[in-house]
């Protein structure tokens, strides 16, 4: 599946029952345990706007920020890599781990190095590569990519999984979940006693301290950067905040759109390396600052809101097409709303030009985010800006919108229009297939308002 | 690979695309420098209480004693007879995953989360309240601070923090399969927070 077979994904995604069960299950229950965290907090709104006010502050100054960062991660023994993209980055972190004799790597969850392709590239450099978070574990075993941002293997059933463990890790058949995490538990702990780096992702870096911070529920990302001698983390340059303070607003805000927790089970606040050679932890930090498309969205106050997002994937629970057709049929890494506003951004608008358009502009995800983005706006740019680059593509639209905005514009013109369509309606059926085949295309009533004004004043 | 180029070439797009997006807003502005608390319910229980509440909210158990000798009774009831791994004196990393029971202290504590700070500057081997099946953490009622922003606050000193903190609310959890609960799937299964009253 691709970002370019968009409407063919839905269309087969929407025929798949038990998809279409689990989605459903999922999304509400997120939805709800959503709401009722975010209610449990008198202050909800007022953390929206603070934290999109610290988001905007770090985006518009970004350079500065960047710099400081990295000044401070690396006061602190931490050693920064910049990679301008995907390529770049694989092959930085290719050459750290080939470097140190690496035949084992040990993954934690990271929408970052999806988006790379990272475990790709390592598998191409003769690595072992395990993902250690159940759900990515799960489907990397299934060879298949995240469905969702938090919940990566949503659309799966346990006997799929159960099924799967039989076969790759050679379990005695079960259906029992507890038996099924434990199986994985102990698997992943031997990839873990073994393993020579681990790579994570970041949720947040810290400005002023040099920090990055990573939330789990499972602890394996707490492994993964605990046992390894080196941590590689890969971060997007727009991941900072400037103050340790700001956590406050932001751990209150992804936990609780995410899952609805209060707040996740492990926080990992990491600063450069250990102090003594004998304390607890890995000898190197190496941390990769990743551009790979992000920068250019700094261009216009309505792209860079797409860098304010936290992946908390609230927006992607509460949208009406995602509950229907789930991740995979948006064919890229990042599905829903936020989704379909960044995969074009980073992918290119060519390759992902419905995206845009896979949305009702219902404004349910701009409701949700806790970082106020106005994706349905960002939705609306994209969109002009794609039917901008392909006029001839697009002719017929834009016509009939040209057409449209004359006919409004004229109060005559719109009066003469609607009475002719009135007269026509019995026997020329507008050609609006794709909208009557779900639908009915109610009748124009035999009198008009303003006829009736008219009439009785 | 030159990456003086690519740290370059990223910070020059980065002015780049800022100075494309018009109106720039003005100066740099001091960020937001209070954030401001969530503010407390009215009548709310002690530290301990709200601590040990919201702690159960989440799976872990908790138990508060008075002086050393109920702690200890405490510990020895929980671990017993299990194999203990002890944070003040740890067994060798790749041992650690034979032990029953991973004994370690938590610098703070935070009420309205239930969660427990560990910070490397004192507790140097986090590890053991992470790879045994049972953690059993010793935490003073004396650094339990009410909220999130309290403890954030106390873990920097100047623009300093310690090389590794770790919050820990419950016990390890996952949903990954069928949005189906199960404790401890990396992580230990069970929880116990033993709050010292004595200090």
């Amino acid at each position: 599946m691709n970002t370019e077979t968009f409407a063919e994904n839905a269309k087969a995604a929407l025929q798949d029952a038990q998809l279409r069960d689990a989605l459903r299950n999922a999304t509400t229950l997120f939805g709800k345990k959503r709401r009722e965290a975010a209610a449990s907090l008198s202050n909800w709104e007022e953390l929206r706007s603070q934290a999109r006010a610290i988001k905007d502050e770090v985006l518009l100054h970004l350079d500065r920020y960047l710099e400081t960062f990295v000044r401070n991660a690396e006061k602190r023994g931490a050693k920064i890599h910049w990679a301008r993209d995907a390529a770049e980055a694989n092959a930085i972190i290719t050459r750290l781990t080939t470097e140190r004799g690496a035949r084992n790597v040990v993954k934690s969850k990271s929408m970052t190095t999806e988006e790379i392709h990272l475990n790709a590239a390592l598998e191409r450099a003769g690595m072992q590569v395990v993902e250690t978070d159940l759900g990515e574990y799960i489907i990397q075993l299934a060879d298949e990519t995240p469905s969702h941002i938090i919940a990566p293997a949503i659309h799966k059933t346990k006997r799929q999984i159960a099924e799967l463990f039989t076969t790759e890790l050679g379990m005695a058949p079960t259906d029992d979940v507890a038996q099924l995490t434990s199986t994985a538990r102990a698997t992943l702990r031997e990839r873990f006693a073994t393993a020579d780096v681990g790579i994570s992702g970041v949720n947040f870096g810290i400005v002023e301290t040099g920090t990055i911070v990573i939330v789990e529920n499972e602890g394996n990302i707490r492994l993964t950067t605990s046992l390894p001698r080196t941590h590689i983390a890969v971060m997007g340059i727009e991941k900072l905040l400037p103050r340790f303070d700001d956590l406050d607003v932001f751990l209150k805000l992804l936990p609780r759109s995410g899952t609805g927790q209060a707040l996740s089970t492990y926080q990992s606040f990491i600063t450069g390396t250990k102090r003594n050679a004998s304390d607890e932890g890995p000898e190197e930090l190496h941390i990769i600052v990743l551009d790979n498309g992000r920068s250019r969205m700094l261009a216009h106050p309505v792209t860079r809101q797409s860098l304010a997002c936290i992946r908390c994937g609230a927006c992607l629970n509460s949208c009406p097409v995602y509950q229907q057709i789930g991740g995979h049929a948006y064919g890229s890494v990042y599905p829903g709303p936020i989704g379909s506003v960044i995969t074009p951004q980073l992918i290119g608008m060519q390759k992902a030009a419905q995206l845009p358009y896979a949305s009702s502009l219902c404004g349910a995800c701009r409701e949700v985010c806790p970082v106020k983005i106005d994706i349905p706006q960002l939705l609306l740019h994209l969109r002009s800006e794609i039917s901008e680059k392909q006029p001839s593509g697009r002719r017929k639209e834009r016509l009939l919108f040209k057409l449209w905005a004359a006919i409004m514009t004229r109060p005559w013109l719109y009066e003469k229009t609607a009475s002719a369509a009135r007269l026509f309606q019995r026997w020329l059926k507008p050609p609006v297939k794709a909208w009557t085949s779900g639908r009915d295309l109610r009748p124009i009533e035999a009198e008009s308002f303003r006829e009736q004004w008219r009439r009785t004043r | 690979m030159n990456n003086g180029d690519a740290r370059a070439e990223i910070m020059r797009s980065i002015r780049t695309h800022l100075a494309m997006s018009a109106p720039y807003d003005g100066p740099e502005k001091p960020i937001n420098t209070n954030p401001s608390k969530s503010p407390v319910q009215t009548a709310v229980p002690s530290v301990v209480e709200l601590f040990k509440q919201n702690l159960e909210a989440v799976d872990g158990h908790c138990l508060v004693v008075y002086n050393e000798a109920e702690l200890s009774e405490a510990v020895n009831r929980i671990v017993n007879g299990r194999r203990v791994a002890t944070s003040d004196a740890p067994p060798a990393t790749g041992d650690l995953f034979k032990y029953d029971v991973g004994i370690t202290s938590a610098q703070a504590g935070i009420a309205e989360t239930g969660t427990l700070v560990l910070d490397s500057s004192v507790e140097r081997n986090r590890l053991v309240s992470l790879v045994p099946p049972v953690h059993i953490a010793i935490l003073n009622a004396s650094r339990i601070y009410r909220t999130l922003s309290d403890a954030l606050t106390t873990l920097q000193s100047g623009e300093e923090v310690s090389p590794a903190i770790t919050f820990i609310t419950g016990p390890s959890r996952t949903a990954d399969i069928e949005l189906t609960l199960a404790i401890g799937v990396h992580g230990p299964q069970e929880l116990y927070v033993i709050i010292n009253q004595n200090n």
